[in-house]
């Protein structure tokens, strides 16, 4: 089906957060550190205040009243607040906030202002700092370290040790940022002490909360909305400074103020992907049965908190089985701008080096890629010993290597040449956990006929709006037209957000339980209301059946019902209260294929095509699902061949923070993409039979790239990006 | 960005009347208003001249001559560029976006400014903006920077894919300042940056580009621009290659072009390579030893030694694309 805000989109008509321009709106501009690690000795703003247009200027000297979050419960993606002190964290720390009446004025005065620094050593190298680097957090439920050996068996170098085939690389990439087209941004209004927040967030109910805690009121005086998002990639699952520092700025002037972060500010202010470093060592017997893994990987982790990139979690644990296995993940703590979650956090990276080391081990044993990874299929998940409420990897492979040709791959690396580009092709395998998160749907049966389906969850672009309507309809029996649904308004029925793939999984699941609470409400109206042409019937004679009542001798449509009764509308709340059974394991599953060109004098990269099968239970909307893995795929191209944060060690600035330099795929690097849902609906999971598929098509394509590229040119780049300067030989 | 005044010009003369030291004229505006939002330039006073009579792409006998105020995309397809001059349209449709080379003028395009990461970030010392304040990219990124050309204060590359194309085939620019009409072949109208980076042309004060003149050599239709980039379209040369060559009746160069871009801090002519390549057929073996003279006396910085492999394979690869065509 087609986005039902599609047509809002394409003609401009969609509001964004940073649309909204209330009466009266004054404009700030943020200030941000130029040093990376010290204190600010002093800011001279008397020209600034000066200037045209300026009404305040706040920093730490004269802050703005903001309050930390002891409870650690608000979703703030850092552990200090701004504006308190004077410590410079990072370069590109939000230090002050300048307001004036136009946008103009304040980023004039902006560059007024002068800020003196006492500033202290920089660590901003996370080769450096591996020796000192420290146990990770636990993430979603994973360990830093996970140890399982076989009976006998004393040390995971001993299994290595004792394999007939061993392979064992580091593996590397940068620093990655969301680069989400809409730039982040805060319209705070107030109303007396009641606050109107416009701006992009994955979690409108988050966002609210975040804000209230640092203002000090209630969340109940905290309205965001946010109907509309220009991507957030999980850059827009947290609250960032910015937010706070407008609603307070807003507060103070008695006026509503509008932040836009420019480009360079989202690098800095918003978390990013942390960089980085890996090694895998895996052990196999001769017929290629894994024996042994080893999985370490190294994060860099910002002194300002955050979330730093968890590689050797989920995909490491839970793919193939081994009878020993070591994985670790530490963090390198250094003066760099916040990490958060990315799509595919840990999965992302993890599947990378792990994926790419299957293809070095299968080269080694003369396998078939496929062939090794169904030597090593898992039945059951490894980690937990429960049978997944579906699994069809194996037959994403099959089906996934007839669409794309896969047994023309070229046998020996570097052998095959079209023009000046050598071919080579390459596959990975995907997966992700099916998650979902508690989230509640109300849904109003209204007079006229039509539904509301009302929810605070979020929509960046991947499809809510129309998901809502389409199961709306499907679970009410009603056509798709009737359907008015309600989304990125934190005052809806509760939800936590999307994040995690598990948007569609979690809201339409609430669909369906609100849709059988709605029409048990609407029984119970028809058999109570005194002008109801059902009154007195036994509840259980009244059936509900495609928008209508259906008892012995007569069949009423809900609208006309409500009309008769002279009732607006019936309504019921349904929660998904998240979480998963515990008698299966739940996860997507995929395969990619690629086929990669490299040009034999100057090195370029570049994608001829690409094939994704996906295995992720019941597609409801094939049509957005598809755009979604293509978005993911092109997210992963960047990931294999353009994207990076180049940060400079002694500084800690990057120094390409912009999108002229920071450079995510165009759309002459996105080949066709063969996109095919194997769709065998998982009940277990929900009851609708869909997992998520947000961050599937993420995962895994960045190692299926560089197995192409290897297999093109024989050269095994594990640092990524792969580029030009990688690959001249 | 600096409060500024706004005027508008519909002559020359009333441009220069206009002109003074701290005033910016505006043509497409993709990279004056650029560096304005950033800070880098400040000026009191933009006079906007898209209004001046400095159009249109036509031939005036010996030369092919394009208006400073005609924009990247209408050049890139004009039939006379595209037939007589391919690597010029290739280099045009090379550089930017769509959307930016339907606004950038050729007189802008040839005045860009570096993209170098320091000189855009008004937080960093840079010698090319802020005189005797030292060059942050020496020892910071420097990636994207210049081999050939450096030894003074400055690093950066010459932007421009065109001012490359332009100077393989000899165009000169045309200039109308306070003392009339002056004429210069390109390759002389840049200077390497030397101790004196932030005057990076031979541009008198007020002084405007009126127009590109390109000689008439009929052998210029076998020729090719060749760009390495880091994607597929939308960012500036890792290293350009423009060439063209002149083929005996044999399949040997008679006479060849090569100028170089993303590599040096000026578009840069390769006057040997040219001559090496004299009696070479488009075979690699043959333009291989040629084009490896290309990085002759290069000085390579921390993290673009990488260039310096790249730039001989670049113009090789741009020199046998253009053997198409030829008996062996």
């Amino acid at each position: 089906m087609n986005r039902v805000d599609g047509r809002q989109k394409v003609t401009g008509a969609a509001e964004y957060g940073a649309d909204h321009d209330p009466d009266r709106l004054a404009h700030g501009y943020l200030l941000l550190s130029t040093i990376a690690h010290g204190t600010i000795s002093a800011m001279d703003t008397a020209s600034a205040r000066r200037a045209d247009g300026v009404l305040a200027v706040y920093t730490p000297f004269e802050p703005l009243t903001l309050h930390p979050d002891p409870s650690g419960l608000s979703m703030t993606g850092q552990n200090w607040v701004p504006l308190a002190d004077t410590q410079v964290r990072y370069r590109g720390q939000v230090i002050g906030l300048v307001v004036a009446e136009t946008f103009e004025q304040a980023r004039a005065a902006a560059i007024r202002v002068a800020t003196r620094y006492d500033a202290l050593p920089v660590a901003a190298s996370l080769e450096a700092g591996i020796p000192g680097a420290t146990a990770a957090p636990p993430l979603f439920g994973e360990a830093a370290v996970l140890d399982r050996l076989a009976d006998g068996v004393a040390s995971i170098d001993d299994a290595l040790a004792g394999s007939d085939v061993t392979v064992s690389a580091g593996y590397s990439q940068p620093i990655k940022h969301h680069a989400a087209l809409e730039p982040h941004s805060t319209v705070a209004a107030w109303s007396g002490d009641r606050l109107t927040v416009h701006g992009g967030t994955q979690s409108p109910t988050g966002h609210a909360q975040s804000i209230a805690t640092s203002l000090g009121v209630d969340v109940s005086a905290v309205h965001v909305i946010s109907p509309h998002i220009g991507g957030g990639f999980g850059g827009k699952a947290m609250t960032w400074a910015y937010a706070a520092v407008t609603a307070a700025a807003a507060r103070d002037l008695g006026r509503p103020v509008k932040t836009v972060l420019t480009r360079e500010q989202t690098f800095t202010i918003v978390g990013h992907r942390s960089a980085v470093r890996q090694t895998v060592a895996l052990g196999a017997s001769r017929d290629g049965t894994l024996t042994a893994m080893r999985h370490v990987g190294h994060a860099g982790m910002s002194t300002s908190g955050g979330i730093p990139e968890f590689s050797a979690g989920l995909f490491t644990r839970v793919l193939y089985p081994t009878p020993n296995l070591h994985a670790e993940q530490l963090v390198v703590t250094m003066d760099v701008p916040p990490c958060t979650i990315m799509r595919a956090p840990g999965e992302e990276s993890g599947s990378f080096a792990v994926e790419c080391a299957l293809d070095e081990l299968a080269e080694k044993l003369g396998m078939d890629p496929i062939d090794l990874r169904s030597r090593n299929y898992a039945t059951v998940n490894p980690a937990s010993q429960l049978p997944w409420s579906g699994k069809h990897l194996d037959e994403c492979y099959r089906v996934g290597a007839a669409r794309f040709g896969w047994s023309r791959r070229p046998r020996r690396p570097g052998t095959v040449h079209r023009g000046e580009w050598s071919v080579g092709m390459g596959m990975a395998s995907t997966l992700l956990g099916a998650n979902r998160f508690p989230a509640q749907v109300r849904i109003r049966l209204r007079a006229d006929g039509a539904a509301d389906v009302d929810c605070a969850t979020a929509d960046l672009g991947t499809g809510m709006w129309t998901m809502m309507t389409m199961t709306g309809a499907e679970t009410l029996g009603i056509p798709v037209r009737r359907i008015r649904p309600r989304l990125g308004d934190s005052t809806l029925p509760f939800s936590l957000g999307v994040f995690g793939s598990s948007g569609t999984a979690s809201v339409t699941s609430a669909v369906v339980t609100a849709a059988g609470a709605v029409t048990t409400a609407l029984i119970e109206h028809a058999v109570t209301h005194e002008r109801s042409p059902l009154r007195g019937l036994d509840p259980a004679e009244v059936t509900y059946r495609e928008g209508a009542l259906v008892y012995d001798g007569g069949r009423i449509g809900f609208g006309e019902l409500l009309t008769v009764t002279g009732t607006d509308g019936v309504e019921a709340t349904g929660a998904d209260q998240g979480g998963d059974p515990a008698t299966h394991a739940f996860h997507s599953f995929g395969a990619h294929f690629c086929e990669v060109r490299v040009n034999r004098f100057t090195g370029e990269p570049r994608l001829t095509r690409i094939t994704t099968v996906v295995d992720a239970g019941r597609i409801i909307n094939p049509k957005t699902a598809r755009s979604q893995v293509i978005g993911g795929v092109t997210m992963g191209i960047g990931h294999a061949l353009t994207e990076g944060a180049r940060l400079e060690a002694r500084s800690g600035r990057i120094a390409n923070a912009n999108l002229a330099d920071y450079l995510i795929p165009v759309n002459a690097d996105v080949p066709p993409v063969d996109v095919h849902f194997l769709q065998y609906p998982d009940t277990v999971f929900h009851p609708l039979g869909a997992r998520g598929i947000g961050e599937v098509g993420t995962v895994g394509i960045a190692a299926a790239i560089a197995n192409a590229v290897y297999n093109a040119t024989g050269i095994r780049v594990r640092d990524l990006p792969i580029t030009v300067d990688k690959l001249l030989g | 960005m600096r409060q500024f005044t706004y005027t508008t010009a519909d002559d020359l003369a009333g441009a220069l009347g206009q002109a003074g030291a701290d005033t910016a004229y505006l043509a497409g505006g993709t990279t004056l208003v650029d560096l304005m939002k950033l800070g880098v330039l400040a000026p009191g006073r933009v006079v906007d001249i898209n209004a001046l009579p400095l159009r249109g792409c036509a031939s005036d006998g010996s030369a092919l001559v394009i208006g400073a105020l005609e924009r990247m995309s209408e050049v890139a397809r004009h039939p006379a560029v595209r037939a007589g001059y391919p690597l010029v349209s290739q280099a045009l449709l090379a550089g930017a976006s769509p959307q930016l080379r339907n606004m950038a003028t050729i007189g802008g395009n040839l005045l860009q400014r570096p993209r170098c990461g320091y000189y855009r970030d008004i937080s960093t010392a840079c010698n090319r903006r802020t005189p005797d304040t030292g060059c942050s990219a020496g020892g910071g990124e420097n990636r994207n920077h210049a081999i050939l050309g450096t030894g003074g204060r400055c690093v950066a590359t010459h932007p421009s894919d065109l001012a490359v194309a332009l100077v393989a085939v000899d165009a000169t620019i045309r200039l109308y300042g306070r003392d009339g009409a002056r004429e210069m072949p390109l390759a002389d109208f840049y200077r390497l940056p030397g101790d004196t980076p932030d005057i990076e042309t031979e541009l008198r004060p007020g002084e405007l580009v009126t127009a590109v003149a390109l000689p008439k050599l009929p052998w210029v239709r076998r020729s090719t621009y060749v760009k390495v980039q880091d994607r597929a379209a939308h960012t500036f040369a890792l290293a350009s290659a423009a060439v063209a060559v002149e083929l005996g009746r044999t399949g040997a160069i008679r006479q060849a072009r090569v100028a170089v871009g993303g590599v040096a801090t000026t578009p840069w002519r390769l006057p040997a390579v040219e001559e090496a390549l004299r009696g070479c057929r488009l075979i690699r073996e043959e333009v291989e030893p040629a084009a490896a003279l290309a990085v002759a006396g290069a000085r390579p910085l921390r993290h673009n030694g990488f260039k310096v492999t790249l730039l001989p394979r670049t113009i090789v690869r741009a020199l046998l694309s253009l053997a198409e065509g030829v008996e062996p």
